[in-house]
């Protein structure tokens, strides 16, 4: 491949009232907030997704989490998977925001929400979407385990 | 060359780095990370590379001025 050239304001954003570089929030992300962007006169079925800090993984007890990413490629790779999964399903509604920095069990790392007329369209897009984004974009998880150690996140348990 | 590393590859290189040796593609780039630190191979084989906004493949001719990011697999979620 050779190297696109597309720049930010050539990026497809799919819920302008949002702005383009929401989808890399270092704060807590708030999901009603962005669940009032979600509705849509066309759209009998909203889903939200949030992928949330757990207390462990495969046996280990987990301190924290944090995340980093290489913002510049990272919100126009979430644009443009959320531009694709719009056209495909049809979707009246394709946010999705990832969280980076220090997070602690129970907060929310990344939220997707898809507004289609039905139901079926609105589940697949969001599973579609949320696999792009778990395997593609640039965003890394460490873990820090109670014992003191901690581990860059190399593969998905999904 | 500037050089920026992510994730799990700062275990093996500082985060951001001048590489003063030549590289005219992502081949001869990698060649030159595996001259730093021979124990980075396995993972340097599953890395994308980027400049600015764009992923880059071996095709790309990497200037003295570009800034190369080094992408190890993604973790988000």
């Amino acid at each position: 491949m050779i190297r696109s050239s597309l720049s930010p304001p050539q990026v497809e954003v799919s819920q302008p009232s949002l702005g383009v570089d929401y989808v890399i929030s270092a704060g807590p992300l708030d999901l009603v907030g962005l669940l009032s962007h979600a509705h849509h006169p066309a759209a009998g079925a909203v889903v939200l997704f949030s992928g949330e800090v757990r207390d462990h993984n495969k046996g280990r007890e987990v301190a924290y989490l944090e995340y980093e990413t290489y913002r510049p490629l990272a919100v126009k790779m979430i644009h443009e998977i959320l531009a694709e999964a719009r056209e495909k399903w049809g979707l009246r509604t394709a946010i999705a925001q990832h969280r980076i920095g220090r997070l602690s069990i129970g907060e929310s790392a990344v939220v997707v929400i898809t507004a289609a007329a039905h139901r079926r369209e609105a589940y697949e897009a969001n599973q579609h979407i949320i696999h792009r984004i778990k395997h593609e974009v640039p965003i890394w998880k460490c873990e820090y385990f109670s014992d003191g150690t901690h581990q860059w996140g190399n593969n998905c348990n999904c | 060359m500037r050089i920026h590393v992510y994730a799990t590859l700062k275990d093996y290189f500082s985060p951001e780095f001048e590489l003063e040796a030549v590289a005219r593609n992502t081949d001869e780039l990698k060649q030159r990370l595996l001259d730093i630190n021979g124990q980075a191979g396995q993972l340097l084989d599953s890395c994308r590379f980027a400049v600015e906004d764009g992923f880059i493949d071996n095709q790309y001719k990497l200037k003295e001025n570009d800034t190369v990011i080094i992408i190890p697999p993604s973790s988000g979620g």
